[in-house]
């Protein structure tokens, strides 16, 4: 057997890293500003994840939503759902947590370079989105336009507050939201994500369309992306998948023969077009 | 198959007489090289490798061992790593890689651990594993297939001596032992009481009873046209979706993983379970969402598994014919004749393509 001539990995162990600050986003949704042992850089791409845990109570896939170009810390967006978030919830500045990875396949920004992105974000699909809005706020030259759609299902679920306002007010970010359900208080438009695409005045050869959202929401935006007569080349969504492992092995993110975790969770639509059980 | 061919193959090998008498005396020999697990008797009518305490328990005639030898690597629980609750701090939990000899194993559970190794090995080769593997080996012996072995019909022989050592072949004496690489000759020489056999050993076929209408090598072309077959919502109407035939599986190998807090509550540990992609709850995500809550989904996804998405990269069949998926099924739910109807399937499909 060749078993002794590969270079075995030692793939389960987290790094106990620090959480240096905790934003409340929404009744559901923290942000957790997390930092590595010994001022090490993540060194992600925007659309990768992590491994979180906290002894106890298990380990789960989060998408990081911070730019690469800030470094020596990183951003983790949460909404508790289950037993690890809702421990998560609880935490403090200054508690250790498990970080393995990044994994995964993220943006390719090399490809994205001087396009104009359209940003669809669907809830909290905004999180692994912010991960390349930042990123390319903060390369604002090495792209055309910036235009972010936003849709939740009601007011009080709007993540990141202060920065939407500062989308909203730059002059070079085209920044439009809606929500399902309004309050009273909501001024803003009303309606499903997908009735704000037929307005877009979009030049559709030079866009490149990032999606992510829950899973009912990619058809319907698939349709009205089509509607513009953007082509399926220039649109690239993430997935969501229980990815236990991040390293290719245990089998729950397999979608076909594909491992989110390995290919995905950022794909290239063309690429899981005809993936049965994809979207 | 040519069963000349086969024995003129196994005649190239080196080849020892055991006697009966002999086998017992092998056994405790083995025991003073390594740890030696081997089939030994469950119930009445059912096996289970197991740690060899006398050799007198071992069982050479047996058709299948209730669980494949995966357990031995791949752990039904295993623990990852154990962590102080109080202090958030974890220790690294040690694989410790003993020298273990599997002792009369059957071809096809060899060539489910080579599977298991392929795996493991691919993309991000795994520590917990593979440090299990080391200095491990393998004696295998023949067997008399039974209706659930689909072995032979995959293209695994009997008489396959890949990965293996040695191979014990049953004569009137005891045992033809077929020295198949250097440890097995170390072995053999080390034991010194075998008497060394010059003559042609004319091997007995053993027939496959389970037989399946195309060559082996035709069924990873049938599984790229079944996707969408009826098949899979027939087998739906039988499926339990108990995940036993995941777990029984030579060649699964998904898990789930999990924090297990001690009584305590000061420490715990984080290990992992075998899990299986028939169960209902595998592919689901947050908010309830589950992108195979179809039985019919679960079996197709699970089979294309052994036939088509890993063949692809392995260029291997993932199904090594044990026939434990059929044999323990609770809804009897046979392996052999559900790749039968989809050759079916896929011939009829090919005879209306032709038509047109």
């Amino acid at each position: 057997m060749e078993a002794t001539t590969i270079q075995k990995q030692e793939l389960y162990y987290p790094l106990m890293s620090e959480i240096i600050q905790v934003d409340h986003l929404t009744r559901t949704e923290k942000r957790f500003i997390i930092s590595l042992p010994d001022g090490q850089s993540l060194g992600h791409k925007p659309g990768q994840f992590v491994e979180l845990s906290v002894f106890g109570f298990g380990e789960a896939p989060i998408s990081i939503s911070s730019s690469p170009t800030k470094t020596g810390q990183f951003d983790l967006t949460i909404r508790a759902t289950g037993r690890l978030t809702d421990k998560m919830h609880h935490l403090k500045t200054g508690n250790l947590v498990g970080i393995r990875g990044p994994f995964g396949n993220g943006f390719d920004v090399s490809l994205l370079k001087g396009k104009d992105m359209l940003f669809v974000c669907g809830g909290i699909g905004l999180a692994p989105l912010k991960s390349l809005i930042d990123y390319t706020l903060a390369r604002r030259s090495d792209f055309g336009r910036i235009i972010i759609v936003y849709g939740t299902k009601n007011p009080s679920e709007i993540l990141y507050p202060s920065e939407i306002k500062v989308w909203q007010e730059r002059p070079d970010v085209e920044f439009h939201m809606t929500v399902d359900r309004p309050d009273v208080n909501w001024e803003g438009k009303v309606g499903v994500i997908t009735t704000l695409i037929p307005p877009l005045d979009l030049v559709v050869e030079r866009t490149v369309a990032a999606v992510v959202g829950p899973p009912v929401m990619y058809k319907f935006v698939l349709m009205a992306l089509k509607a513009k007569r953007l082509p399926d080349e220039n649109i690239y969504m993430s997935l969501e998948r229980r990815m236990k492992c991040g390293v290719g092995k245990c089998g729950h993110c397999q979608i076909n023969h594909t491992y989110v975790c390995q290919d995905g969770p950022v794909f290239h639509y063309p690429d899981i077009k005809r993936l049965e059980e994809a979207i | 198959m040519n069963y000349l061919d086969t024995i003129t193959r196994m005649n190239l090998h080196e080849k020892y007489l055991l006697t009966s008498k002999q086998i017992p005396d092998f056994i405790s020999f083995l025991k003073t090289q390594g740890a030696v697990y081997a089939a030994q008797k469950k119930g009445e009518q059912s096996y289970s490798y197991q740690y060899v305490e006398d050799p007198a328990n071992v069982v050479l005639d047996y058709p299948r061992t209730i669980q494949p030898l995966k357990k031995f690597f791949l752990p039904p629980r295993e623990e990852l790593l154990s962590f102080d609750y109080q202090n958030n701090s974890y220790q690294k939990t040690d694989v410790v890689a003993e020298k273990r000899i599997f002792f009369g194993i059957h071809s096809y559970e060899m060539q489910g651990v080579l599977r298991l190794d392929y795996s493991f090995k691919k993309g991000n080769p795994e520590g917990n594993y593979l440090n299990r593997r080391e200095n491990c080996i393998f004696i295998g012996v023949s067997y008399e297939p039974d209706e659930f072995h689909l072995a032979n019909a995959l293209g695994i022989e009997v008489e396959n001596t890949e990965g293996l050592s040695i191979y014990l072949e049953p004569v009137r004496e005891g045992y033809i032992a077929f020295v198949i690489d250097e440890a097995g000759q170390n072995l053999i020489q080390g034991f010194g009481k075998t008497a060394k056999v010059t003559e042609t050993i004319h091997i007995k076929e053993k027939p496959a009873k389970a037989k399946i209408r195309y060559h082996y090598n035709r069924l990873p072309k049938v599984f790229e046209h079944v996707y969408t077959s009826q098949v899979w919502g027939q087998i739906a109407k039988k499926c339990l979706g108990c995940g036993t035939c995941n777990l029984l599986c030579s060649t699964c190998y998904c898990f789930d993983v999990r924090d297990e807090v001690s009584l305590d509550l000061q420490s715990g540990t984080r290990e992992r379970f075998w899990d299986g992609c028939m169960l209902n709850r595998f592919a689901e995500v947050a908010g309830n969402e589950n992108f195979r809550d179809e039985l019919s989904s679960r079996t197709r996804h699970r089979l294309h598994r052994k036939f088509k998405y890993l063949t692809e990269e392995s260029g291997a069949l993932h199904c090594v014919g044990c026939g434990r998926c059929s044999k323990y099924c609770p809804a009897k739910i046979n392996l052999g004749t559900t790749i039968n109807a989809l050759i079916d399937d896929f011939t009829e499909q090919q005879k209306l393509k032709e038509a047109y």
